[in-house]
Parts: C-alpha cells; sequence; structure tokens
C-alpha cells in the first residue's frame, strides 16, 4: 500500500519538503510521517500542518493537490516511486540516485538537477533547467532519465555529462548548454542557441532548428544508435525515425567555440 | 577571571615543556601570578597550549572575496553555520565567509592570523573584511614589490626617498607590514610576461631586477624597525627546477631579515613537469645554516582547494593546465592578483612532489622556530586541515600509510620516505604558535608568560591526534572561553594590529603628482582613516640596528 | 570555464591601447568614463593619449557613443552570443563560414579585422552594459564576453569588466559576497546562506509572489520591474528606505526618509571595479542615515524572541556526499 498526501491547504510562501522522499518516510509510522519538519517560508512545522497522510512504512508515495509552492520533492531519493497528481514546486527530484518520478501535472524549474540516477516523467510542462547544473557546478545529470510531455524552458540539460531527456513539446533557448555527453531528445525542436558551447554529447531534434552560426554541417546519416534509442524509448510510446526511406538525420558538430566533438542530428523527412 | 588548574602546559616561549602548573588570567585578558574569585577550570590530565598564530594566511579582501564569488558549488557542499541568538551564518570550505573564518580558527585554537596580501587600493575593503571575522586578532601586510612608483625610484637609485615612500605606502594602509610578491614578476605580468631571472631587468626597466628590489625592501623594512620583517614570496613560484631562483633569492638576503613564504612552493628539482623533484634538502641546509631567517611551510594537503596569489603569470599557467574557471585583477599600479580553483591528488607526479615538500621542510629544517606550520590558506589547503598536517608530523606511521597511495615512481621524486622524524609536542606549539608569534613580532602572543595575552587552547589528552587538535576542549581568547566542549560560547571582537613607521612629511607633496598621474581616485581618499579600523592596536618600529 | 579576467579602471587608464564597448552606451549612461579612465588619458605607457588608444563600439544602434568610437560595429538585435561565440572560435583557429558571420550583421572582413586588432593590442579590454547582459541570453551573454577575454590572453593581455548601473550595486554585491559567499540571489529562511539566481533572486521571488513582505533599501523595483512583481510589492506589506518619493515608496505601507548617501550621510561605496571609495557628506540633513534607521531596527529585532521555539535551531539541507 502506497502512502498519500492530500494537500490541505497551500503554502503561501515556498514550502521546502525534502523530507518527502521515499528514503526519509519508507520506514517511518504514520504519526512520525506526519510529524516530520518542513519548512514554510523560515517557520519549522510539522508535515501534518499542510497534508493528510494516509498509510505507513512504504517506498511509494502518492501527493494530491496542488503542489506547485512544495520544493525539493524526493531530492536525493534512491528507491521507491512518487506519484504526483497535480502540480508540483521546483527542484523535483534533485540529486536523486534511484527510483522513479511521474508527475500528472506541471513541474517548476530544475526538474533533476544534478541527478544521478532513476526516472522522472513529467507528463504536463516543466520549467527551466532540467537536469541541469546547478550554479557554478561543473556537471549536471549524471545518468537517468527525464521525459518530459509538454514544453520546457531554459537550458534544459545544462552541464549534462550522461543520460537522457527527452522534451515532447517546444523547448526554449539554450538546451544543451555545455553539455558533455549525454542525449538530449527534441520532439517539437526549440528555440535558439541549442547546442552552445556543447562539449560532448548528442542532440536530435526532430523538427528543424535554428542552430549557432559554430556548428558545421558534416554530412547525412542515419546511425544505428538512433534506431536502439528508439527502441529504448518506445515503452513511454516514444518513437524516433530512422528508416532511409522515411527521411534522413543532418549531422551538425560544435559548437566550434569549444571543441567539434558535440552533434546535433536533425531529422529530415523524405 | 580565569584559574586553570592541573594542566600539562607547553609554553616554549618560558622554556616550559609539558610542565604540570596553574595559569591565572585577570579581567583585562591577561596572565597573573594569581586570582581571587572567578572560574575554576579544572585542566587536570588535559595539554595546554598557547593559541595558534597563523603567520601566513588569505582570509580577507579582493582576492579571497573574488574567490567566494567563484566557488557556489563548493559552498553548498560544505558544513554551514547556523544563525542562533549569540552567532551570525556563514559558510565554511575552500574560501570560508568571515563571519565562518572566526569561528573556524577560533574552533582549532587559533586565536591571531596575519591576513598576507593587502594591494593598499583596496586595504578599506580588507580593513571592512577583517572587522568582520570575529574572535581572532589579526594583522595584514601590504604588498610592495610591483609598486612601480617604488620600483621607479630603485630604477633611480633614490633609495632614501623609496624608503620613505615605503613608509608612507604602510600608514595609507594601515597594516602591519611589508609582503613581496614576486618582485617585478607582477608589473611583468601586466603586459602578460613574468621576471624569473634575479639578476635580469624587469619587463618595462632598465637596470633594476627582482634581485635588487629584494636586497633593499629587506633593508627597508629593517632600517623602519617594522616589527616583523619583509614577509617574501619569492620569484619563479611553483616552477620544476625553481631551487635556484630561491637559493640565489636568500644570497641576495645574506645580513638582512627576512621571513620566506610558503617555501614548500619555492624547493622544486627537475625541468618539466615530468621530471619534477623535491629539492628540499638544499633548501633546509640553508635554513640550519642561517639561523637568523624564517619561514612557513606552505603545506599542501590532498583534495579541492582554491588557488589565490599574486603571482598572475602562474595562475594563468595554472588556468591553462586545468582547463577550468580563473579570475584575474590587476590592481592599478600596486600588484595582481590571480584566482583558480584546483584538486591536488596524490596519483599526479606534481601534487605529490609538492604535498611532499611541505612536509620535508618541516621536518627537515631543525629548529622549529624557523619553520611554521601554513598551507598559505587556501592555495595549499584549507588553514581547516591543519590538524592533518600535525598528525603527519607527529606520527611517522601516519606518514608511511600515506605514502603508500602514492604510486612508485613518484618516490624517487621526493625524499619524505627516508624521514625519520617526529615532532614533539613542545615542537608543534613553537611551529603554530610561538614561532610564528616571535617572528610576527608579536611578543605577547604564543606566549603564557605573566603579562602576555591570555589566548590559550586546552586540548584532551589523547593519542589520536587529529582528533585531539581537530576538537579542543576549551578555547581562551584574551580571558574569554569562547569555546568549550566543541561548541562557541562566545564571538568577541579582536583587535587589529598595525604600525605607524615614521616618514618625512614632505613625502605627501611628493606622492600627490605622482598619485594622480598612476591612480583614478582622489589624493586625500586613498589612505585608510584610522578611524576606520575597529579596535587598533598601533605596534612601534624600532630599528634594527637599535635593537 | 567560467571566472573573470579583469583589472582596476587604473590599469585602464595607464595601459589599454585597445577597449571595446559591447552593448553600453558610456556618452550618456556613464558620462565620464572616457575622460577619466579609457581612451581620452594620458599615460606613461600611452604618451598620446587618445591617439595610442583605438576605441571599438559593438551595439545595435548608432548611439551618441558611436561619435567617439574609432571603430563602430552594428551588429543586429540578439545576435550578441552568436558574434562573441564565432569570435571564440575564430580566434582558435576554427573555421565559420561566411555566411554564418554575416548573419550577425557583420562581414567576415570586418570580424578577421577586428581579431587582428584584437590579437594585436598589448593591452585589450571589454566593458559590457545592459545592451548585453539584460538582453535575451542574459547572464549568458555575460559570461561569453567573460570568457572570450579570459581566452584572449592565450595571445595577449586582456580583461573585462561590466559597467554596472546606479547606486552602489558593486557594494551590496562584494559585502554579501564577504558575509555569505555569495552575490545576490541568497535565501536564509533555513539560518544560513543559501544561493539560487532564479529561486532566490529578487525579481523571481516577486513575480512567483513567494515572498509575504519586502524591505526595500537604495531600489526603486516599482519603476524597473515587471509588472507582476510590481502588483506583489503592492499587495504584500513593503517597507522603503529611500531620501524620496519613488514609484516604489507609492506602493509601499512604510516609507522611512533617510539621508542622501554620500551627499548627506557618510559611508563607502564600491566602485564598478570593486575599489572601495569613502562617500563625504557635503551637507547635513534632518533624516537618519540608512545604517542608522537599520541598527534601529536591528535592535528591536534583538530583543524580540528568536524566530523558533526554544531550543530548536534550524536544519542545515542535507549535504551531499
Amino acid at each position: 500500500m502506497p502512502i498519500t498526501f492530500h494537500l490541505k491547504r497551500p503554502p503561501t510562501v515556498p514550502l521546502e519538503a525534502e523530507v518527502l522522499s521515499p528514503d526519509v518516510v519508507g520506514s517511518l509510522t504514520n504519526s512520525e510521517i506526519r510529524s516530520l519538519t518542513v519548512y514554510h517560508g523560515k517557520r519549522q512545522l510539522p508535515l501534518s500542518e499542510f497534508f493528510d497522510v494516509e498509510g505507513e512504512q512504504s517506498d511509494d508515495l502518492v501527493f494530491h493537490g496542488a503542489l506547485n509552492k512544495v520544493r525539493w520533492v524526493g531530492r536525493a531519493m534512491s528507491r521507491g516511486s512518487i506519484t504526483v497528481h497535480g502540480d508540483v514546486g521546483m527542484h523535483l527530484g534533485a540529486h536523486m540516485s534511484g527510483g522513479r518520478i511521474e508527475v500528472h501535472g506541471n513541474a517548476s524549474d530544475w526538474v533533476g538537477g544534478e541527478m544521478k540516477k532513476g526516472l522522472i516523467h513529467v507528463h504536463g510542462n516543466a520549467g527551466g533547467q532540467v537536469g541541469a547544473a546547478y550554479r557554478g557546478s561543473n556537471i549536471g545529470m549524471k545518468d537517468g532519465v527525464i521525459l518530459v510531455d509538454g514544453s520546457a524552458g531554459l537550458e534544459v540539460g545544462m552541464r549534462m555529462r550522461r543520460g537522457t531527456i527527452v522534451i515532447g513539446g517546444p523547448a526554449r533557448d539554450f538546451v544543451g548548454l555545455q553539455m558533455k555527453g549525454g542525449t538530449i531528445v527534441l520532439l517539437s525542436g526549440a528555440e535558439i542557441r541549442t547546442g552552445a558551447w556543447m562539449n560532448r554529447g548528442t542532440i536530435i531534434s526532430l523538427q528543424p532548428l535554428q542552430l549557432m552560426p559554430t556548428f558545421a554541417c558534416s554530412g547525412v546519416q542515419n546511425p544505428v544508435f538512433v534506431n536502439l534509442y528508439s527502441r529504448f524509448l518506445q515503452s513511454w510510446g516514444i518513437h524516433l525515425p530512422f528508416a532511409a526511406s522515411e527521411g534522413v538525420y543532418r549531422q551538425y558538430r560544435g559548437d566550434l567555440a569549444v571543441s567539434a566533438k558535440g552533434e546535433i542530428l536533425i531529422w529530415q523527412p523524405a | 577571571m580565569i584559574r586553570i588548574t592541573g594542566g600539562k602546559v607547553y609554553d616554549p616561549a618560558n622554556g616550559i615543556d609539558g610542565e604540570i602548573k596553574d595559569l591565572c588570567i585577570d579581567d583585562h585578558g591577561k596572565f597573573v601570578a594569581s586570582v581571587s574569585g572567578g572560574r575554576t577550570i579544572d585542566a587536570t590530565g588535559m595539554i595546554i597550549f598557547p593559541g595558534g598564530v597563523d603567520v601566513h594566511t588569505h582570509v580577507a579582501g579582493g582576492a579571497i572575496n573574488f574567490a567566494r564569488a567563484m566557488t557556489p558549488e563548493d559552498h553548498r557542499r560544505t558544513q554551514a553555520f547556523m544563525r542562533t541568538k549569540t552567532r551570525r551564518s556563514g559558510l565554511g570550505g575552500m574560501a570560508p565567509t568571515t563571519f565562518a573564518t572566526g569561528y573556524l580558527y577560533a574552533g582549532m585554537g587559533w586565536t591571531t592570523v596575519n591576513e598576507a596580501a593587502v594591494p593598499v587600493l583596496s586595504a578599506r575593503h580588507t580593513h571592512e573584511e577583517l572587522a568582520d571575522i570575529p574572535i581572532v586578532d589579526k594583522a595584514s601586510l601590504t604588498l610592495m614589490a610591483n609598486n612601480e612608483i617604488m620600483l621607479d625610484l630603485l630604477e633611480q637609485g633614490e633609495f632614501e626617498r623609496a624608503k620613505q615612500v615605503v613608509a608612507w605606502y604602510l600608514w595609507a594602509a594601515k597594516s602591519y607590514g611589508i609582503k613581496a610578491v614576486s618582485p617585478g614578476g607582477v608589473a611583468a605580468w601586466k603586459w602578460g610576461k613574468d621576471a624569473k631571472q634575479l639578476t635580469s631587468p624587469i619587463a618595462g626597466y632598465d637596470k633594476l631586477t627582482p634581485g635588487d628590489i629584494v636586497t633593499q625592501l629587506a633593508r627597508i623594512c629593517d632600517e623602519m624597525g617594522l616589527p616583523h620583517p619583509m614577509h617574501l614570496h619569492c620569484n619563479n613560484l611553483g616552477a620544476p627546477g625553481n631551487i635556484a631562483t630561491t637559493l640565489d633569492t636568500l644570497k641576495h638576503l645574506e645580513g638582512r631579515r627576512a621571513h620566506i613564504a610558503h617555501s614548500q612552493y619555492h624547493a622544486y628539482g627537475g625541468d618539466g613537469w615530468d621530471t619534477m623533484r623535491s629539492e628540499t634538502t638544499q633548501l633546509a641546509e640553508y635554513f640550519n645554516t642561517h639561523p637568523g631567517i624564517t619561514t612557513d611551510a606552505g603545506a599542501v594537503v590532498f583534495g579541492d582547494t582554491v588557488t589565490i596569489t599574486a603571482d598572475g603569470p602562474w595562475q594563468h599557467l595554472l588556468y591553462k593546465l586545468t582547463g577550468r574557471k580563473w579570475g584575474n585583477l590587476d590592481v592599478e599600479n600596486e600588484t595582481g592578483c590571480g584566482i583558480v580553483p584546483y584538486t591536488y591528488r596524490p596519483s599526479n607526479l606534481v601534487n605529490a612532489v609538492q604535498w611532499a615538500c611541505g612536509l620535508e621542510l618541516l621536518l627537515l629544517i631543525r629548529d622549529p622556530w624557523q619553520v611554521f606550520l601554513s598551507t598559505d590558506h587556501p592555495n595549499g589547503g584549507c588553514f581547516w586541515r591543519y590538524p592533518e598536517i600535525i598528525q603527519l608530523l607527529m606520527n611517522a606511521d601516519v606518514r608511511k600509510e600515506c605514502l603508500q597511495k602514492i604510486p612508485d615512481r613518484i618516490k624517487s621524486s621526493m625524499v619524505l620516505p627516508e624521514i625519520t622524524r617526529e615532532y614533539t609536542l613542545s615542537e608543534i606549539a613553537v611551529a603554530m604558535s610561538a614561532g610564528p608569534a616571535r617572528a610576527l613580532g608579536l611578543k605577547e602572543k604564543g606566549n603564557l608568560g605573566l603579562g602576555c595575552d591570555a589566548d590559550l587552547v586546552i586540548y584532551e589528552s589523547d593519542p589520536d591526534v587529529l582528533k585531539m587538535f581537530g576538537h579542543p576542549r576549551y578555547v581562551i581568547k584574551a580571558g574569554e572561553v569562547v569555546i568549550e566542549d566543541g561548541d562557541i560560547r562566545e564571538a568577541p571582537q579582536g583587535k587589529e594590529f598595525l604600525v605607524k613607521p615614521a616618514y618625512d612629511p614632505a613625502t605627501d607633496e611628493f606622492m600627490r603628482p605622482l598619485f594622480e598621474d598612476h591612480y583614478t581616485m582622489s589624493f586625500e581618499n586613498y589612505p585608510v582613516e584610522f578611524e576606520r579600523l575597529e579596535h587598533p592596536e598601533l605596534r612601534d618600529c624600532i630599528p634594527v640596528t637599535e635593537r | 570555464m567560467g571566472g573573470k579576467v579583469t583589472c582596476t579602471l587604473g590599469e585602464v587608464k595607464q595601459r589599454a591601447d585597445f577597449i571595446i564597448y559591447w552593448g553600453g552606451n558610456p556618452a550618456e549612461c556613464h558620462p565620464r568614463h572616457f575622460t577619466k579612465y579609457t581612451i581620452m588619458q594620458k599615460s606613461r605607457f600611452l604618451p598620446r593619449g587618445r591617439k595610442d588608444r583605438t576605441m571599438v563600439l559593438v551595439d545595435i544602434r548608432e548611439t551618441k557613443s558611436a561619435k567617439a568610437a574609432d571603430i563602430f560595429l552594428q551588429i543586429r538585435p540578439g545576435k550578441d552570443f552568436e558574434l562573441i561565440t564565432i569570435l571564440r572560435a575564430l580566434i582558435k583557429g576554427q573555421p565559420v563560414a561566411d555566411e554564418q558571420i554575416a548573419e550577425t550583421g557583420l562581414s567576415r572582413a570586418v570580424v578577421d579585422d577586428l581579431i587582428a586588432r584584437m590579437k594585436r593590442a598589448k593591452f585589450g579590454c571589454m566593458f559590457f552594459g545592459m545592451g548585453l547582459s539584460m538582453t535575451r541570453g542574459k547572464h549568458m551573454n555575460s559570461a561569453a564576453l567573460l570568457c572570450l577575454a579570459a581566452e584572449m590572453n592565450a595571445f595577449t593581455k586582456f580583461v573585462a569588466m561590466p559597467m554596472r548601473g546606479h547606486g552602489n550595486v558593486t557594494g551590496a554585491d562584494v559585502i554579501m559576497r564577504w558575509q555569505t559567499g555569495f552575490p545576490f540571489g541568497i535565501s536564509f529562511n533555513r539560518g544560513y546562506p543559501r544561493y539560487n539566481p532564479g529561486e532566490f533572486s529578487t525579481v523571481d521571488v516577486l513575480v512567483r509572489g513567494d515572498c509575504d513582505a519586502a524591505f526595500i533599501i537604495g531600489a526603486d523595483p516599482g519603476a524597473t520591474m515587471p509588472q507582476p512583481a510590481i502588483d506583489h510589492l503592492a499587495r504584500i506589506p513593503t517597507i522603503v528606505l529611500d531620501p524620496h518619493v519613488t514609484h516604489t515608496s507609492r506602493i509601499a505601507r512604510v516609507h522611512i526618509t533617510t539621508a542622501p548617501q554620500g551627499i548627506a550621510a557618510p559611508g563607502t561605496a564600491y566602485r564598478m571595479d570593486e575599489l572601495p571609495m569613502p562617500l563625504k557628506p557635503a551637507l547635513k540633513s534632518p533624516y537618519p542615515s540608512d545604517e542608522e534607521v537599520v541598527r534601529r531596527i536591528n535592535e528591536a529585532i534583538a530583543r524580540k524572541p528568536f524566530w523558533l521555539p526554544d531550543g530548536r535551531q534550524p536544519q542545515m539541507v542535507a549535504t551531499l556526499g
């Protein structure tokens, strides 16, 4: 039986609730969970001030309500699952190293910030800095998968090193900024400066992109790994075209300002 | 008033080596023969040291503040100091915030620190930061060896005038002494060049060499009678084969007082990064035969840190080697500084040699009154890691264990594996307190004698040296118990030491036109107002010949 | 990647033989910049003053500053980041296609000439204004220029510096850094400083309505911030310290009139190159200084009970190994 959390009243200022993680609540009784400390602004309050909690001792957490101002849900979680029915606030699944998070609603900025492993699936829109490095850090997402069905904001996958990010809707500027590895898939394209200053890694776009001047076309191809990726993403209903009869990928190398080891593949239907 | 009874006292300044002895402190925070009333601390079975003195650290001013801004990722992973009713919040880590700096130093028993690099132009900023470092007493050194007005005077052979100008600058900065960084090298860096040879003229000058600056500035410090001799960061820092430059520099100093900063960075042989080796035996031999000169180790500890130095060319090189962040700030007429985050790794030849060199110097220089504990914070490592170095000095077995992490091919480039010396407690007390206090000319520091400042640290005796020095039982500063059982009890404001060397009043009018030519602020606004210092304490200047 | 390579303005005055202003209009916004620091001054290294210096202005429109420039480069709006990135590639000898360069509004010949001049310079300095730092791309535009300046040091001496706005912005930045470790965008809600621009920066906090009170000193957000931020300021208790009636003071619950800094109140201001300048008041004011008001508020707060119940301490967000 999962533990369910119903939001009783929306916080008036941000509610920092990094305790909402299977690693913290998994072994606790119902009353222990309800007395966990959360921060409403600078005030320490028991979790029960904001949530009705049902169930105990489970690694599966289910949330109901508009959690827009609830931050750090699933921070550094290593196991179990979190399901949110509603919107959720910043830093969802930041630093997580395992388990899965599913949001039936929108998420805010820093979804999966500096995550190490695991899966995050946002069915609505996400904010900026999906899977990104926090300011000053050299390395963003290290591994894992982030799927956003809707749109995403600025700096998706900034400085990521490994792992996969798929954005279903349009993304804004600086997708893959200073990327060092991993793969970003853009099903509906992005605004400008995609792949700026990328060192390594791959960005695949199924829509035309306006590229940085420091990317050079290095030919057309249908790489085998796209096929493998497509199979990997199939279970979430995502299809990457790869058959030569359907079209080709135009390959661009860059960013020449830093190296020419990153690649952007843009799908061109036949 | 406090009476401390039954403790085993280490007070090398007074030849006391582990005697059971009572100490009494009066209401003015000084040691006295007896007190009646007040608190009694039973220190039976405990060890008492004079409070630590850091002769060379970078804790306040434009450069470290630049480093703070450049390393938010480090601030996030470090332990924070929470705000309480009596304590300000702060962050530790590679470049701690000001309040945290005071708490961290006091927390391990250090009670006096010397900020070793202040450009006059931003001295006002440095003093404001020093005022925000609680508990410890502070001193600061003014950067002088690349000041173009002074260099011009030396080039023209105007020694007397140069001396007046240096004294004028020192009072303008309201600081305690003179720091010389890579003489001529920073001035050359402003054209993207360096000064590596002591006997070749500096870029932009016809005659003046780094060697001339070294000799003449040391003489100026002696003739002005500064309590602390010239504090010298030699040319060619960090470069393989720089031992030749260092020994040459020391020759230029003969007959003068001097303190050589972070000598670990100046004791390398080899002719490239892949042949670099330790030459500490040569350097230690020089110190062993020249008892008048002092140094601090500038030891390196493995791990992350951020390097900060006025040595701009070195920092550009380090940036090119690491490909990481790089900050650089050139200060008009006076100096410059560079900032590069860095990780010292045991598997890296250069880093391993650096680590060994610091310990080797501490162990090979026989007289602990000549070589002091420092990491050139934050360059070789953060000051809060001093207990780790103390452990390595006191325990040859721990050193052996650490050496096991170092690849064999590197071990032949160092002499550390052959050294068996272990520091005694009394020697540690010299290296961390009594020695640096004496070198700084602070007679009432590092000294538990009557009339001296009641700054002391009480440790629980523990065979685990790291634990013992990392977590003192009590720290007392100016007679106040500031740390007790690991908690900060009080955070009083410390003093700031400075000097006012005599200079010809006509120097003002001499400086004015030059100033207007070289600088971009108004002449009247340049000197730091004495009133801006919090708890200043003026110290006397006595020319060396009259001592 | 990251960091800043800079100097004090006196270094520019003494040595800079090549100066670029990017996205700024100093002739109108920093009127003394040319004469005091950058292009008009003579020095021992540049004895002929203006004649020994080359000034390049990069902007999207021809401002008054263009008259003072030796070379004016008019680029297409929103192409700053692209042009700087092209320069970063070209200085390293990486190829960039002519038509890509042309997209920025400049020809290859012009860009090649600019690079040749940059590399020939003995001491180059780039100043950048809000035309760069506050347009699309924001902090990344500034980062791009700082990066270019750092990379130019492989060829010659180069530095970069932001043209800071009015008020003592630099001073606030410097002091926040030494007390908290961060320049701005700081939250103290957990009892210690935490930093995340975008989450804790003032404009974002106000736009999202994340605060329930505001204390404003030395700024007029009511005049510069987006409407949702201003609406939130009007909704919550807002306290303003200002010598004047401002857009913000009009919507504030409390406006405490203070003595103007530098005119009737002493203190220290940090110049854009982070040098502290003492402020010596010329006039007397019947009003208290900002410092005095804040000190008195602080004293009153100190008499109140600690914000957490007795014996409770704030808890750090756990650090990650």
